[in-house]
């Protein structure tokens, strides 16, 4: 054997080895290093420098290349501002305001991907019948125009484009609907936003123009019966109270379960009570203010005593036990009283709101709102355009790509079982989204705490009233009008704070219905 | 894949240095200037005029070409770019500034002082209108010098009142003659059918300023350390304002805005519809003549000052033009301000009508009155030239709050108070306490501005004092422009100065803070 042919001893072979090694690492990192010195100087930096900021009394006006003092280390102080001032709280609840949309948009997203998944140009005669609903359309549009009744521009607007979306959808099925309803991602932002002030423009937006012939009627029948919107208002104020004690009593179920814990109850208890004490004090009109809290006092008795008297069926692990399920249950139940009484006091002040319309003299007994320019519905405006936006966004798309993953034998099973279209949603479908919805949830809170910033910018200068200002506009304020860099830095870091807890929470109770 | 990766960046190392060979400074062969600007054509021109001022005044190289190539500047217009710009040390060599813009940037530092230069090269204060000064100043030194000076009348539509049987308001009238104007016009012109989009006011919205000025009032108090908002006369101009928009609707509301058949451009929507005929009065300076211009089917033109309750007066204002502190250039970048106080460039603010021009001489001259291309004209130009030397008042700008701040206040009171979430009362006493919280915020952070303050707040006791006693105000103590006219206006103003009273202490914990206050009152 000559010496070429010999195996290299084996320390000489460890050495070439990790000669390699060492050469592939340093390839390797070379690769990289444009991306990491990016990542580095843009990110990395930039984060841990507003950290400090944080805790500085950096201002612009008196902390730059051309002034001499340097930012001084103040402590906690912008955060003790921050918490004492009224302002940071004040858009704190504006920023929650619009998150209370993110189930409703979550839900509208899974909707459209579910319809979205249907095949709408599969056989079985539906392009004719799709065909001829838009050949109907097209011809009550030449009727329309021809009678006169279809003047306006924004009506033919309409007929035509629905026309329009059926009759592509015939021809380029699922594609086209998917493209279509994906839209709203990919148009630029501030396009659609001016797009959405005209829509909501009081006196000629078409969102009015829908809304003011149900409010004529809505006005007609409480001046010619006011009885009925009282009656409307004490429907929902039972709904209300219902709602009350059945959220308690989910929440007695739960404990007398084992799955609620004495110390995890607490807060969630209080949540549920909360609607209850705003109604005792906010001058919601005469009644509400005393039948709201003793209906739901009176159910509160009968539940805790029979809370007290109940046997518990099996014991509790720990106090903290069901905490997430019920907190989450909690808020859920208590913005769904808000909005019950929201709609009660609405219908319990109308025929009074009407008549003094009357006395007034006014053309219209209730006028359409002024939907960005008047503080109380300036909210609701931006947040119906987000649902808008986020129903056809990436939420959408994950969820068709869940979709497609669920196994088809699964269905199958359920049809030999006679499972109907519903038992087969709640019982394959939705929990085999688990995981998409859990992710969607964490993302969609994340955007939620952050976001708000191109509408308040573009839509309405965070006004009426600072009505529709977020935490990412106060900062942007902060920044860049006043230039209190350290202050900013402190919302920033605040709001990061926020973000992290919620998204821990999210992590440490959501995720056991996903692995579940 | 190595190779490949060795290839793309040679060639991007080799794109990076083309881009830095073929950047717009190095390609030219003389120093370069920016103008940080907003969009507006005139600029071009005004521009090439610099650049044909400089070889009249002999500023040429060894070939007879201008020493300096001015280039413009108009996609960081924005404040907010210019002061990030600014502190990073990459600002145009010449900013174009307005009121507010300039006391956030002169904070910053980021300013060159002129004062003595302008008084050198003859654009110093005297060489512009006497009102104008305290707009160009800041504690005494000067920041900046006008491109154009603007004072803030009524363009009336003559024709459009006589349309419908009125007559045109004189040049001097109240605010009850403009009510009684506007119910008749509001009246004649609308019918019940008319569309929302079509319906026609007696004039655009009023700037809540520029109305309030009328009344005497001003957001701050004569020695600028305190809000003056919470008093009778905001309470009554807010009222009026809240009759006129919401209850008469002889001004139209934010939604009547909207259902406008028009969107936001250049002078905002109300020009447009003042073209349209649909507004008879439009509340602006001379400058809305370049944009009227367009607007051939108004006929006839007329100019009257804005209503007034208590105080005929206008505001006066300014783009000006300031040196960023940071330019490589400064004494290049003086000359164009130099060039700004020439016959120059006053020529061309007088043919282009963008406001008047800086120097007031040259608004004497028939070619300013009278421009022969324009007929419609004429009459209206002198109007804006004697209100500036006559009725104008500079805004007035504490040193103890920033302007954006005393704004966002002032706005998030009257939009409480439009709204019906608070009353008059309320919400000048909220806009009036956040104002002066503000101002104490910023004491505690700015302690070098403490003695100063002291100083004033003593003072301000005491005229406080001197008013409700009904006495005579000693005018070297009132720092406010605004109620230094209204005072100067209503007879009560005295030279004579009272002792000065002693520095008030603050209730600060901050030790330096109260030390310095003290130091101030020993």
């Amino acid at each position: 054997m000559s010496a070429a042919a010999r195996p290299a001893p084996p320390t000489a072979a460890r050495k070439s080895a990790a000669q390699r090694q060492r050469r592939a690492l340093l390839i390797g990192l070379t690769f990289l290093l444009p991306n990491i010195l990016g990542v580095a100087v843009f990110t990395v930096f930039p984060v841990v420098f507003s950290l400090v900021m944080a805790f500085s009394d950096w201002d612009l006006t008196q902390h730059n290349m051309f002034k001499e003092g340097l930012p001084k280390f103040i402590g906690l102080e912008n955060f003790v501002d921050l918490i004492t001032g009224d302002r940071f709280f004040r858009f704190f609840a504006n920023t929650l305001f619009f998150m209370m949309g993110i189930p409703v948009a979550v839900g509208g997203s899974l909707c459209a991907a579910i319809l979205l998944s249907k095949d709408t140009s599969a056989g079985g005669g539906r392009p004719y019948l799709w065909l001829l609903a838009g050949s109907v359309l097209v011809v009550s549009c030449v009727m329309l125009t021809a009678s006169g009744l279809g003047s306006t521009a924004m009506m033919l607007l309409l007929i035509g484009t629905a026309c329009g979306i059926l009759l592509m959808g015939v021809t380029g099925g699922l594609t086209f609907y998917r493209t279509l309803f994906y839209t709203p991602h990919f148009v630029a932002g501030v396009a659609t936003m001016i797009l959405w002030k005209k829509l909501y423009a009081k006196d000629t937006g078409p969102v009015n123009a829908a809304v003011r012939p149900v409010l004529e009627v809505v006005g007609g029948v409480t001046q010619s019966a006011p009885a009925v919107p009282t009656v409307i208002g004490w429907a929902f104020t039972a709904l209300l109270i219902l709602l009350f004690g059945w959220g308690l009593g989910r929440l007695r179920t739960m404990r007398v379960e084992g799955d609620l814990g004495a110390a995890a109850g607490a807060l969630p208890l209080v949540l549920l009570f909360i609607p209850a004490c705003i109604a005792a004090i906010w001058d919601l009109g005469g009644p509400l203010m005393r039948v709201v809290p003793i209906g739901i006092s009176a159910v509160a008795v009968v539940q805790l005593v029979r809370l007290a008297t109940a046997q518990e069926r099996f014991p509790v692990n720990a106090p903290s036990e069901g905490f997430g399920s019920a907190l989450v249950f909690a808020l859920l139940a208590m913005v769904g009283q808000f909005i019950l009484l929201g709609f009660a006091a609405v219908a319990l002040n109308l025929a009074g709101f009407v008549e003094a319309s009357a006395a007034a003299g006014r053309e219209t007994l209730i006028e359409a709102p002024g939907w960005l320019t008047n503080p109380d519905f300036a909210k609701p405006a931006l947040m119906i355009m987000g649902f808008w936006a986020a129903i056809g966004s990436n939420n959408m798309i994950l969820y068709l790509a869940a979709l497609t993953n669920v196994p088809g034998e699964l269905y199958e099973a359920a049809d030999i079982d006679g499972a109907s279209p519903m038992q087969r949603f709640w019982n394959i479908t939705w929990p085999q989204l688990a995981p998409a919805t859990f992710f969607i949830f964490v993302m969609s809170t994340i955007g939620g705490l952050q976001g708000g910033f191109e509408m308040a910018r573009v839509m309405t200068q965070g006004g009426p009233d600072g009505a529709t200002t977020t935490l990412s506009y106060f900062i942007y304020i902060e920044g860049f009008e006043t230039g209190r860099l350290g202050y900013a830095s402190a919302v920033a870091w605040t709001l990061f704070i926020l973000v992290f807890s919620v998204t821990l929470f999210n992590w440490k109770f959501g995720n056991k219905y996903v692995n579940d | 894949m190595k190779l490949v990766f060795l290839v793309v960046s040679l060639l991007l190392g080799l794109a990076s240095v083309g881009i830095w060979l073929t950047q717009p400074d190095l390609a030219s062969d003389k120093p370069v200037i920016y103008w940080v600007t907003d969009r507006n054509p005139a600029r071009e021109l005004q521009v090439e005029r610099f650049h044909q001022w400089l070889v009249h005044e002999g500023h040429v190289d060894e070939h007879g070409k201008p020493i300096v190539e001015l280039r413009l500047d108009m996609a960081n217009a924005q404040v907010s770019k210019i002061a990030i710009q600014s502190v990073s040390g990459v600002a145009s060599d010449l900013i174009d500034t307005y009121g507010e813009s300039m006391r956030l940037l002169q904070a910053m530092g980021v300013l060159t002082d002129l004062t003595e230069d302008a008084e050198a090269m003859g654009f110093g204060p005297n060489s512009t209108y006497d009102a104008m000064g305290p707009d160009l100043m800041v504690d005494g030194r000067q920041y900046r010098y006008p491109a154009n000076v603007s004072v803030n009348l009524m363009w009336v539509n003559p024709e459009l009142l006589q349309r419908y049987g009125l007559d045109p308001p004189p040049p001097r009238w109240t605010w009850a003659d403009f009510e009684q104007l506007g119910v008749a016009f509001k009246k004649a012109a609308n019918s019940a059918g008319t569309r929302p989009a079509d319906r026609k006011f007696i004039s655009s919205h009023l700037m809540a300023h520029v109305f309030d000025l009328t009344n005497g009032v001003d957001p701050l108090n004569e020695t600028l350390t305190g809000s003056a908002l919470n008093n009778p006369a905001w309470i009554e101009s807010l009222k009026t304002r809240k009759r006129w928009i919401y209850e008469l609707n002889i001004l139209p509301t934010p939604d009547d805005v909207a259902a406008a058949p028009t969107e936001q451009g250049f002078g905002r929507s109300a020009l447009q519809l003042f073209g349209r005929e649909q507004y008879a009065m439009l509340p602006g300076g001379r400058y809305m003549l370049v944009q009227l211009r367009r607007y051939s089917q108004i006929r006839e033109l007329d100019v009257v000052e804005v209503p007034h309750n208590t105080f005929p007066a206008a505001f006066i204002s300014t783009r000006a033009v300031a040196l960023y502190k940071g330019s490589k250039h400064p004494e290049l970048a003086k000359l164009f301000l130099a060039f700004l106080a020439s016959e120059a460039y006053s020529q061309t603010i007088v043919e282009d009508a963008d406001a008047l021009p800086p120097n007031p001489e040259f608004t004497r001259g028939e070619a300013f009155r009278s421009p022969s291309n324009y007929p419609r004209e004429h009459g209206v130009h002198e109007i804006f030239a004697d209100a500036a030397e006559t009725i104008a008042v500079s805004m007035a700008y504490s040193p103890y709050v920033l302007p954006s701040i005393i704004n966002r206040e002032r706005n998030n009171a009257e939009q409480a108070y439009f709204n019906n979430r608070l009353t008059a009362e309320q919400a000048a006493e909220q806009a009036a306490r956040l104002i002066d919280r503000q101002i104490q915020a910023e004491l505690y952070r700015k302690p070098e501005l403490l003695a100063a303050y002291a100083r004033d707040a003593a003072r301000q006791r005491v005229l406080e004092e001197l008013k409700a006693e009904g006495k005579p105000l000693p005018e070297t103590w009132i720092k406010n422009p605004v109620h230094r006219a209204y005072y100067q206006a209503k007879g009560r103003l005295t030279d004579q100065t009272p002792p000065e009273p002693t520095p008030v202490v603050l209730p600060f914990d901050d030790e330096h803070a109260v030390s310095t206050v003290n130091e101030s009152a020993s």
